[in-house]
């Protein structure tokens, strides 16, 4: 599976309200050069926190909240899975694309390549809607069940890396203040 | 000697910062148990105060003004949230921390990270306060919580056992 054809898909279905979060790197230039919307947030660094930061988000939300996450960044952060078992936030459904490497870096393999396997650690954090996904049809039809399902929703979606687009805009301050606003206006 | 804590309790209500996350130490403890009691605030433990940070941003971003609690020994877990997210993306969080390695500390694990925090959070440009008596306390986080959302910043709020009595105040 490619990412940025399975971000585009994806974001071709997801209504206006759906919150994204992007994992910083790739994902999010690629979700911004797919479709720059007033609910992506995007993350430049603090590696790791993508989903934290979605928990949050999803904590004080009406609707639906996607985090576009990565192996890497989840093996930094692989704590935040149990917290997101804990407070069982019903919109929230973390989408880990899993390329099995350090993508930017030099494409060093990551643990996932080897024996970790993230969609286990999911479950045995206590999170029951779980599944490991590698082609765009499965995704689709997956994610669609995500966005309507009543309790978090952990999919692995094995990915093969492959070039990269140009990077987006980096404007950090911007897009907190704009999708602030676009919160305050429509929660 | 937890009337420190109804203080900043009551500040945190009056600034409408509802969300509470972060990881407690015993001092904390008083603090976090007061706001469990209080249907107002939601306590979120988080695994690691890193992750925390990124909570909090998360619900600023989505309107919910948020605050972190940690230890001093977690702002050494957390240094790069701040630097690579809140501080650049203008987030403001205000974080109570308990600060420890001064006057009666009694772990060395505690020591460094304890002492070397204020100037850490000089380094960034973080303002801290650090809170060694209850003279003023209602004026002085009140004032510290406005002047966090006036900066856009991340702001610290140290306690120390002069405020609180310690390990051994319960």
């Amino acid at each position: 599976m490619n990412r940025y054809h399975a971000i585009q898909r994806l974001m071709g279905i997801v209504d206006e309200r759906v919150v994204i979060v992007g994992n910083l790197g790739p994902t999010s230039d690629e979700m911004r050069h797919a479709k720059h919307r007033e609910k992506n947030f995007y993350t430049y660094g603090s590696m790791g926190l993508c989903s934290s930061i979605a928990l949050g988000i999803a904590l004080n939300y009406s609707y639906k909240v996607v985090s576009f996450d990565g192996d890497g960044s989840i093996l930094m952060n692989m704590g935040t899975l149990a917290t997101i078992s804990r407070e069982n936030p019903s919109n929230l459904i973390v989408l880990i694309w899993d390329n099995e490497m350090w993508g930017q870096v030099g494409r060093q393999f990551s643990h996932t390549h080897y024996q970790t396997n993230l969609e286990e650690i999911a479950q045995g954090c206590g999170i029951k809607k779980t599944i490991t996904v590698n082609n765009e049809d499965d995704l689709e039809r997956v994610f669609v069940e995500a966005l309507s399902a009543d309790s978090p929703y952990v999919i692995v979606a094995k990915i093969k890396e492959s070039e990269y687009l140009s990077v987006a805009p980096v404007e950090p301050a911007i897009i907190t203040y704009k999708f602030r606003q676009s919160m305050i206006q429509n929660n | 000697m937890s009337n420190w804590a109804q203080t900043i309790a009551d500040s945190l209500k009056k600034s409408e910062i509802s969300l509470i996350t972060g990881v407690t130490d015993s001092s904390l403890s008083i603090l976090i148990n007061l706001l469990r009691e209080d249907p107002y605030f939601s306590v979120i433990p988080a695994s690691r105060e890193e992750e925390a940070i990124g909570i909090a941003a998360g619900s600023y971003v989505s309107g919910r003004r948020s605050a972190i609690y940690m230890q001093s020994s977690g702002v050494g877990n957390s240094i790069n949230a701040l630097a690579s997210l809140c501080i650049p993306a203008r987030i403001p969080i205000p974080m109570i921390i308990n600060l420890r390695g001064d006057l009666g500390e009694f772990n060395i694990a505690q020591v460094l990270m304890g002492r070397a925090t204020p100037q850490i959070f000089d380094n960034l440009n973080i303002p801290t306060y650090v809170l060694e008596s209850d003279v003023s306390l209602e004026d002085k986080v009140t004032g510290a919580l406005k002047l966090c959302y006036a900066s856009h910043q991340p702001l610290a709020i140290c306690l120390t056992p002069l405020l609180h009595g310690g390990k051994s105040a319960r």
